[in-house]
């Protein structure tokens, strides 16, 4: 239920965004949700469906692009996203998370009329 | 007319968050965000810690969704308590903290915010601590690190309590430090405070968090 106060902040940037570029209407936003954020995407379609009305996003399509947690091999030194396991999918050894990675949570693009 | 902005969400509470680290370090505090999941033995910690460092002030700010029951109990060992009721909110954030370390108005010590009993959201709220301290309870299972890992990969330090149950449970200490070590080098303190029993593990921990307040 944390993705409320997410939302709101959604709709304010998106009512700020409307008003700097002239646009009645905010038909489609994309977000970016990294693994590590703890952001779930139908809580916020939930919440915007409802804090949404009457603002100039009201309506607007939500598109979620999902960021992986990287892990790095500390075996074999090679990359992979973190899906279920922390073991390396090459060779099998234990990986360690790359620092950072996973933690983004953006407004990527929007697109109005 | 589609445009790019790369615009960070949730920046507000960390613009607090940022402001509260500079309220805390002026006054001479280390602020240590304690989270864990709700009976993993946060409250408990708490007090053990104060009884190991009675030389320095501890104050607590206590988030709880309803009720003062662990401000009280803190408030009874004479530790300095501020109670935040965040009335069905599922964590904390940036701004009571704030609302919370003036009403306690501490100069020279380490408040323990307690975050409210919850591995998930806590975890995406930075409050301006500089210590995040996560209690996993061993009743919880050996399996957490696994499944909780924004929460687990964000503790500076993590505290197991209850490690008096770990034959009673089975609980498998090796898998446990493995899946931490994936995705945090948080060291990990064992602890257990069973009541009747020779406390074990916190004064290992109080003297790392009073290291920590000695570099404030």
């Amino acid at each position: 239920m944390h993705e409320l106060p997410v939302v709101m902040d959604i709709i304010r940037e998106m009512d700020e965004q409307a008003s700097a570029h002239g646009f009645h209407k905010i038909t489609e936003i994309e977000l970016v949700i990294g693994e590590l954020s703890s952001i779930v995407d139908e809580s916020v379609q939930m919440y915007f469906d409802v804090a949404s009305q009457n603002h100039p996003c009201e309506n607007a399509k939500l598109k979620f692009a999902f960021e992986p947690a990287m892990l790095k091999c500390r075996e074999c030194g090679n990359e992979f996203p973190h899906e279920k396991s922390f073991q390396c999918p090459k060779c099998g050894g234990d990986a360690m998370l790359v620092k950072g990675s996973g933690r983004s949570f953006y407004i990527k693009s929007f697109d109005g009329e | 007319m589609k445009v790019i902005i790369m615009k960070e969400l949730l920046e507000a509470n960390d613009r607090l968050a940022e402001e509260n680290r500079s309220y805390f370090k002026e006054n001479h505090v280390l602020c240590v965000n304690l989270m864990g999941s709700p009976g993993a033995g946060k409250t408990t910690l708490i007090s053990a810690i104060a009884d190991e460092l009675q030389d320095i002030q501890i104050g607590v700010v206590e988030g709880d969704i309803a009720s003062s029951i662990d401000a009280d109990k803190l408030e009874q060992k004479g530790v300095h308590s501020s109670q935040i009721n965040t009335c069905g909110e599922c964590h904390l954030d940036a701004n009571v903290i704030r609302q919370g370390a003036e009403e306690i108005a501490m100069k020279n010590g380490i408040v323990f915010v307690e975050n409210v009993g919850n591995l998930i959201c806590p975890a995406e709220f930075d409050l301006g601590e500089t210590v995040r301290l996560l209690a996993a309870s061993v009743p919880e299972g050996d399996d957490k690190p696994y499944k909780y890992v924004p929460m687990f990969s964000y503790a500076d330090v993590v505290a197991l309590t209850k490690c008096d149950l770990k034959e009673a449970v089975g609980f498998d200490t090796t898998y446990f430090t493995k899946g931490l070590r994936a995705i945090s080098e948080a060291p990990i303190y064992e602890i257990s405070l069973k009541k009747g029993q020779q406390r074990e593990g916190i004064k290992e921990l109080a003297a790392f968090l009073r290291k920590k307040y000695e570099e404030v």
